[in-house]
């Protein structure tokens, strides 16, 4: 799963002289969040957010005058006075894993995508990821979730996707989630039927226990030391 | 008591799946046993089907999925495109002939010789969408019902009410843009239910914005939960809405008994909910109510669920 598979390639671009407020209107008509700031060899040298626009903008605390002449000063604004520089960036061959857990370590919405010549070839941003997962999920196409715990050994996946299959059920997706109890796994099986309750029984009938959907949250997984969350 | 018909048809039994299957013609023939046993057939007008006009058919339907269909069933290919659903050599004309027997009860209802009525048809329809099949679904009942009252009886604005258990994903999507055609479905919640459709934020689009209503229910919920929800969002959408026809997708799948959802009606608590569609048709449709048969898979349960849904109706 790689990255230039999944992303935007069509980026809206400014230059580091374009007034912020042109960049803001860019931004609001076509309601996205990030741009990337190019020269004029499509090099990337910032990228400017809605939250930088807002940044600049004079606080509402501020008297009526106040605010009048902040906002002439901020009219002469460009972009490259409130750009990012140092921009986090990815490349093509980075994949949809790697710009998942690095957004969540920096906190950044987007990474520009540069080519091995530095020249951005596109973007990718949370947005993206969640079309992509989405998709991975299969969560768009007609089917059943259904929550099976199993040993955590060798062989389990492929019994339960055999009992699956002899009952001709077409597969949507499957994820296999660590389960808070030891030694047990949790099997989500996204099945394109609307008719589960044989292979519920049949899954039964070789020894699984079958989740009950209420029970189950994420939250209830083992908490790992975690040092990249904070 | 009320002038209540009762569609059904032997030749219902034909559309055969294969042994195992939910969707079997045992259903109907078990539920129709247990009305006449119960003596109720003489209080009801029996209505015989007649193969629907294709053109019917066709102002729902893509004519590429109309031909599949037919072609899947001449050449007896055994299933349309998902093992779920199964077709036999009369599939196709057993569904054309469940249009047709719902297209002659909505005749009855609007001439003013029957006040209400059951359809009680296979196969079901609310799955099937304008260019496939679904979930047991090849032509949408309920939604080609819709679009003949409005061209043929000339009424403005049709109420559909989906009680299965799974959502009504074929019928949201042909009425999604059509203000004209109120669609309420109330369901177990998509992520722990086929097909996945029906989450509180798929409202409508474009014209059809706010005419598209789902209550999505969690497994394990039942009586109660149907209760508040019905009462906090349909009973304002229709009084809003004022359908001057009300169409019921009846199935009986979220009875307790019944294994192809979590959701735990009771049988009083089914009454209850058929008594208030009564109620609502009462209330702006003149008590036009005209009830299709959806899911409702526990053999144990389902004649009982039919029976009583049809005492509602007669008002006995």
């Amino acid at each position: 799963m790689f990255i230039d598979k999944s992303m935007t390639r069509d980026v809206l671009t400014v230059d580091p002289g374009t007034s912020i407020a042109e960049a803001n209107e860019l931004m609001s008509r076509n309601r996205i969040r990030h741009l990337p700031v190019i020269d004029q060899d499509s090099r990337l040298v910032g990228i400017v957010t809605d939250r930088d626009i807002r940044s600049a903008m004079p606080s509402n605390l501020l008297s009526e005058e106040a605010v009048a002449r902040e906002i002439k000063q901020i009219a002469l604004l460009k972009v490259k006075d409130i750009m990012t520089r140092n921009v986090v960036t990815v490349s093509p061959m980075n994949t949809l894993e790697d710009a998942l857990l690095l957004m969540q370590r920096t906190k950044v919405g987007a990474f520009p995508v540069l080519d091995l010549q530095g020249k951005l070839i596109g973007i990718i941003s949370v947005r993206d990821l969640m079309r992509a997962f989405i998709n991975v999920l299969g969560i768009e196409e007609a089917g059943t979730l259904l929550c099976i715990l199993a040993e955590d050994k060798l062989g389990q996946m492929k019994r339960i996707v055999d009992a699956i299959t002899e009952e001709r059920i077409p597969f949507g997706s499957i994820l296999v989630a660590r389960y808070w109890e030891e030694g047990k796994r949790a099997v989500f099986p996204y099945l394109l039927t609307s008719n589960v309750a044989r292979v519920k029984a049949k899954l039964e009938g070789l020894g699984y226990t079958l989740l009950n959907p209420m029970q189950w949250s994420l939250d209830q997984l083992p908490k790992k030391a975690d040092k990249i969350s904070e | 008591m009320k002038r209540t018909g009762l569609l059904y048809d032997e030749r219902f039994l034909l559309h055969s799946t294969n042994q195992g299957h939910p969707e079997c013609s045992d259903r109907l023939e078990i539920a129709y046993g247990a009305l006449k046993e119960a003596g109720l057939l003489s209080q009801l007008t029996l209505i015989q089907a007649t193969p629907a006009r294709l053109k019917w058919i066709e102002r729902v339907h893509s004519p590429r999925h109309i031909f599949r269909f037919e072609e899947a069933c001449m050449l007896d290919l055994g299933e349309l495109d998902n093992p779920d659903n199964q077709i036999c050599k009369d599939s196709y004309d057993i569904a054309l002939l469940a249009v047709g027997g719902i297209l002659k009860t909505i005749d009855l209802v609007m001439e003013g010789k029957l006040d209400n009525a059951f359809c009680a048809v296979r196969p079901p329809g609310h799955h099937a969408e304008i260019n496939r099949a679904l979930g047991f679904c090849y032509f949408n009942n309920v939604a080609i019902a819709a679009k003949y009252l409005q061209e043929q009886w000339g009424v403005q604005r049709v109420g559909i009410v989906d009680v299965d258990a799974h959502h009504g994903n074929g019928t949201q999507q042909i009425f999604f843009n059509d203000p004209t055609v109120f669609y309420y479905s109330i369901h177990e919640h998509p992520s722990f239910s086929f097909p996945g459709t029906g989450r509180e934020f798929e409202r409508g689009i474009e014209e059809g914005e706010g005419f598209t209503l789902n209550s999505p229910v969690l497994p394990g919920q039942g009586d109660e939960a149907y209760q508040e929800l019905l009462q906090r969002d349909l009973f304002p959408a229709f009084a809003s809405f004022k359908p001057e026809v009300v169409l019921l997708s009846a199935g009986f799948d979220a009875h307790m008994d019944d294994d192809m959802s979590n959701i735990n009606l009771s049988s009083e608590g089914y009454s209850w909910i058929m008594q208030r569609m009564v109620d609502l048709a009462e209330a702006y449709a003149n008590g036009r109510l005209i009830s299709i048969l959806e899911g409702g898979y526990s053999l144990k349960r389902l004649p009982e669920l039919i029976k009583n849904h049809l005492e509602i109706l007669l008002d006995k």
